[in-house]
């Protein structure tokens, strides 16, 4: 049965995977699109004097810069994508474990010798670990077109914004820091993965309404009765941007390391145990 | 023979509604077993709790185990079909032929290739685009490629015309049963199933009202079709149940010898059907 298991556990991710290609796949491919056909229609809109001068500006942005360096500039374009994943991702789980009921295809998974720990870990991999490795795959293609386009307006302008292979090497490593960022990001908001998945596992109808409600109610509660509002508070301590993004090794080891990120992931783990058991019966 | 599921005390509360009220059965291994009762009566709910999907209290045991703390362990040895339960309608069928090989490691994707060919499914279809009937087809050789100890069918037919329904039956007995692993089956169609069945289990308002071997089942009911004028003498003799059939009445009874009813008039073995409503009916009436 052991060596079973990761072979199982990879078709649990398949099987979300080909679920949710829309979500995970399609949207991220749109907006990649979409900003591609806005730039395009920006440089084939403005006068050339003015992409002259944008492109003069980048070159000096990135003199003397090296790839590890101009990378953290290169996740600037990304931030559309992250917004989407984080979009895309909390549709996904408040969905996960309630979809399958509501269209009464949960009797064909329970029916399969899948435990409901394997199931609830599968859809949370596929948050951290799986979905990012689309968002990369596709930025990848749309920095190399824009990387592509980039020395190609330089070529046309006499300007050279910086060597190809400079900024092909900028583009990975930031690919790489998307990557480190959005995994560090999902674990640092594993308790907000714990939670959705609860009310995804428990809701009879509407589990965002469950979610947000039963949060609301118990702020509010706490406010109440305790007069305090930590539990506002301890969000808003986790809601600053800043904390979804690494620029470098050294910052994301920090970020790992950290008693914020142990206390997040205990808090996390218990609201999946809970969601694990909310999962055990259909009726 | 040993049981392959034992249910003692079974009891399942939906609010003030006892949907199972003490619920006592067993099923021997490699019997065909028809669970037979009205809507609501709980088969539904019982049969979910023999794989672990309903939490009923009570003593269970399916397979050795307890459905409701190993549900995953237990779904290796025994396959399910809901009777709402649909196939995920965005796999293609291929895809959920690589699911079940990937997760279940009794499945036999040469045998499910195999009975797939019989039919007219296409392997790059998704599954929303195939008819009801061809659903259901794909399901039943998906569970005929599991090689399992027992298989739990709630209404596998249902909304099928009778060429699909009749097709089913007729692989699940001669393609699958091979003597060794047992079915359970709930329906209402019952007259369709009846040659099938090896026991027999009805279930009316969360109790089983009867458990009985099929082939036992001439040796304690009988119904005798008896001339107007000598109802008085079928009476005596306590029937559970009667129906007028054009100016003559059927009577049938339980554990009345049946020499003793021949003086009566014909007595034959009545069928499940007649059998259903006599329990169901004659129990309300009493």
């Amino acid at each position: 049965m052991n060596s079973l298991l990761p072979a199982q556990f990879v078709a649990l991710l398949r099987r979300e995977v080909l679920e949710n290609r829309t979500l995970f796949i399609a949207a991220p491919a749109v907006l990649a699109l979409v900003l591609l056909v806005f730039a395009l229609w920006i440089i084939s809109m403005a006068p050339s004097a003015r992409i002259a001068e944008g492109v003069e500006y980048l070159s000096i942005m990135f003199d003397g810069l090296s790839p590890a360096e101009m990378a953290p500039m290169f996740l600037m374009p990304a931030i559309p994508f992250i917004m989407m994943l984080y979009a895309c991702v909390i549709i996904y789980l408040l969905n996960a474990l309630y979809q399958d009921r509501k269209d009464l295809s949960v009797f064909f998974w329970q029916s399969m010798p899948v435990s409901n720990l394997g199931t609830v870990l599968s859809k949370i991999v596929t948050v951290i670990a799986v979905v990012p490795v689309f968002y990369v795959a596709i930025l990848f293609v749309f920095y190399l077109l824009v990387v592509i386009a980039l020395s190609l307006l330089g070529l046309s302008y006499d300007v050279q914004v910086a060597g190809l292979g400079y900024m092909f090497l900028a583009a990975v490593v930031s690919l790489l820091l998307f990557y480190v960022s959005t995994f560090l990001a999902a674990l640092w908001l594993l308790p907000t993965i714990g939670w959705l998945l609860l009310f995804s596992a428990f809701a009879k109808r509407t589990p965002v309404m469950w979610a947000l409600g039963v949060f609301i109610l118990l702020g509010f509660l706490e406010d109440l009765i305790f007069g305090t509002q930590f539990l506002g508070n301890w969000i808003e301590s986790r809601i600053n941007f800043r904390q979804y993004i690494v620029l470098d090794l050294p910052m994301a080891m920090d970020r790992l390391f950290s008693y914020d990120m142990l206390f997040g992931i205990v808090v996390g783990a218990i609201l999946i145990t809970g969601a694990v058991y909310m999962r055990r019966f259909v009726d | 023979m040993t049981d392959i599921v034992e249910a003692r005390n079974l009891e399942k509360k939906f609010g003030d509604f006892k949907a199972l009220d003490g619920l006592d059965f067993s099923v021997t291994r490699g019997s065909i077993c028809g669970l037979i009762g009205p809507n609501g009566a709980g088969k539904t709910t019982t049969l979910k709790a023999l794989v672990g999907l309903s939490d009923v209290e009570g003593d269970l045991r399916v397979a050795g185990r307890d459905p409701r703390v190993s549900r995953h362990k237990l779904m290796e040895e025994v396959c399910f079909i809901a009777d709402v339960g649909i196939l995920p309608k965005w796999f293609k069928v291929n895809q959920v032929l690589d699911y079940v090989e990937a997760v279940h490691p009794r499945f036999s994707r040469e045998r499910a290739e195999q009975i797939l060919s019989t039919t007219d499914i296409p392997a790059n279809k998704r599954i929303k685009e195939l008819s009801k009937g061809m659903v259901t087809q794909l399901h039943l050789a998906l569970v005929m490629a599991i090689d399992v100890q027992l298989l739990v069918l709630d209404e596998p037919t249902l909304g099928l015309d009778i060429i699909y329904r009749k097709e089913f039956y007729d692989r699940l007995l001669n393609d699958y049963y091979d003597g060794d692993c047992t079915i359970i089956i709930s329906t209402h169609q019952v007259e369709e199933i009846e040659t099938l069945l090896s026991d027999l289990l009805f279930i009316d308002n969360g109790k089983i009202v009867l458990d009985a071997a099929m082939q036992d089942l001439e040796n304690i009911y009988s119904e005798v079709l008896i001339d107007a004028g000598h109802y008085a003498e079928a009476e005596q003799l306590g029937p559970i149940y009667h129906r007028d059939i054009l100016g003559k009445r059927a009577y049938i009874f339980e554990g009345v010898d049946r020499n003793r009813l021949r003086e009566l008039g014909e007595a034959a073995t009545p069928t499940v059907a007649d059998l259903f409503v006599a329990k169901l009916r004659g129990a309300k009436r009493e």
